[in-house]
């Protein structure tokens, strides 16, 4: 590996955050975190990142879900994986009836059920970036 | 009774009787409002909210009978008396019918009067009281939710997610019993969060809200989610999921998500309760302008005693106490998002056989 990948986690609990950084700065990810949507939007657009995991069951709700919107229409920010990480899947149709719930409710985006299995989140993140390396090297 | 003041409205065409009930009333602290036509009678109700209204069967314009049928479409909670000039069984079984709570036969003697409001108010009184006792509980429930979701859920996922975590970091660094037992701590702490987000989905939504955002959902589609949900569980157990008649071009006016989750509460009860290497089947039937969904497994079944208590909340069947765990919320859900559809849920059962849970919804024109 040349250089570590950045990755960015937004997500308003700090635990849980530390849970998955330990996993990931361990396969040797460099990993930043915001602990709410405001914070994580500014360090969003502060740099380039290779991934964004995000909470999208932040604080009551819906910030969370507001936020992957605004990345899926920014038209810079779009081009970085987004691994998106939810509480209940379920609890989503009860706070959002008639929207789509699953998989691919912001399109193109991956999705993962709090608790996240280690493994898998390597495995996900991985094959994101690898789909996105893929994506750049073609554009070029 | 005590010294609550009440509003009373009387309504007759024959000043004499209002007179008459008026006087009757007087020292009860009560305020008494009368009128002598029935519509201007339903008129003012609206105004004045009474309590209890009074009133005549046998008026010139609209009847008593239509009175009362007004008065309690836009409050069903007040209470009423009706006059009958002749007292035949038919007019006062009549009266009952339209929601009156008694009747009264003209000429009126002041003791029966005045006792038959004093019972009337005491239904008031209770109604009013079983109101506010609801609403508190309404309010308990939703502080409860918030409790629940805010203290309890978010710490918990943390100590979750580290768990696994540490599972995982920890690998090879422990022995055996000391793996297996942290395997059990994920295990238990994932069952305990299964029940707060279980609980979590009945008490805090507001299932009624669904309703704003109904749309056509095709049957076909709750259906497929539904099975692919709980396939791994059912795999598990080595149970087959069988479908029949799930092509079914018939939709239904809802919410997709919520839709689902009934279906797959019922699957998920299915297969707890199901042998392992048995099958459950999703059976789709059209009936008129209804579509009906039911799932059928040969599992325990339900004992006949226990099977109209099943849908409430809270309730686990006393047989289903031994070795199989659950908060007893997933069939209550899955009646009040049916209920939020206009539909129903029901249930058959053998016990030792197995059985069905029906879900039948009303469907929209095939076009």
């Amino acid at each position: 590996m040349s250089k570590a990948k950045q990755l960015l986690i937004i997500d308003d609990d700090v635990d849980y955050v530390d849970g998955i950084k330990a996993i990931l700065t361990r396969a040797g990810y460099e990993v930043a975190a915001a602990y709410n949507p405001k914070s994580g939007m500014e360090l969003l657009k502060s740099k380039p990142w290779d991934l964004f995991l995000l909470d999208v069951m932040m604080g009551r709700g819906a910030e969370g879900i507001m936020m992957a919107r605004q990345i899926g229409k920014d038209p810079k920010l779009r081009e970085t994986p987004l691994l998106i990480i939810t509480g209940i899947r379920e609890q989503i149709a009860f706070l959002f009836p008639g929207e789509p719930v699953h998989p691919h409710f912001v399109a193109n985006d991956e999705l993962m059920e709090k608790p996240v299995d280690p493994k898998l989140l390597l495995e996900r993140v991985a094959a994101l970036l690898k789909a996105s390396e893929a994506k750049k090297a073609k554009a070029k | 009774m005590g010294n609550e003041r009440y509003k009373i409205l009387l309504i007759d065409d024959e000043e004499v009787v209002l007179d008459s009930c008026a006087r009757m009333l007087r020292g009860g602290n009560h305020e008494v409002v009368s009128i002598m036509d029935g519509a201007q009678g339903v008129e003012l109700a609206h105004q004045f909210h009474p309590d209890l209204v009074i009133v005549d069967l046998k008026m010139p314009g609209i009847s008593g009978l239509e009175v009362l049928e007004r008065i309690h479409a836009f409050d069903p909670t007040i209470v009423s008396i009706m006059l009958t000039g002749f007292a035949t069984v038919g007019s006062a079984v009549d009266a009952m019918k339209r929601g009156a709570c008694d009747f009264l036969p003209k000429p009126i003697a002041p003791d029966e009067f005045r006792m038959v409001v004093s019972r009337a108010l005491e239904r008031r009184r209770l109604i009013l009281e079983t109101q506010a006792l609801r609403r508190e509980k309404e309010m308990l429930r939703e502080q409860f939710a918030a409790i629940v979701s805010h203290e309890l859920k978010s710490p918990l996922g943390a100590i979750q997610q580290n768990l696994f975590v540490l599972a995982e970091e920890l690998s090879d660094k422990l022995d055996e019993s000391q793996r297996q037992r942290l395997e059990r701590m994920k295990v238990r702490v994932t069952d305990l969060m299964k029940m707060i987000q279980t609980w979590l989905r009945l008490i805090s939504a507001d299932i009624g809200k669904i309703r704003d955002n109904f749309h056509p959902v095709a049957i076909k589609e709750v259906i497929a989610k539904a099975i692919e949900s709980v396939q791994n569980e059912a795999t598990r157990k080595n149970i087959e999921v069988l479908a029949e008649g799930a092509d079914t071009p018939r939709r239904v006016n809802g919410d997709e998500g919520t839709l689902v989750q009934a279906l797959v509460n019922l699957l998920n009860n299915a297969i707890k309760y199901s042998r392992s290497a048995s099958e459950i089947q999703v059976r789709v039937t059209e009936d008129g302008d209804k579509v009906a969904l039911a799932v059928a497994d040969s599992g325990v079944g339900i004992a006949a005693d226990e099977l109209p208590h099943v849908f409430e909340d809270f309730y686990r069947a006393p047989s289903s106490a031994k070795g199989e765990q659950g908060a007893g919320l997933g069939l209550p859900l899955s009646r009040r998002i049916v209920e939020a559809h206009d539909g129903t849920i029901s249930v058959s059962s053998e016990p030792g056989k197995g059985s069905t849970f029906t879900i039948r919804l009303p469907a929209l024109k095939t076009s």
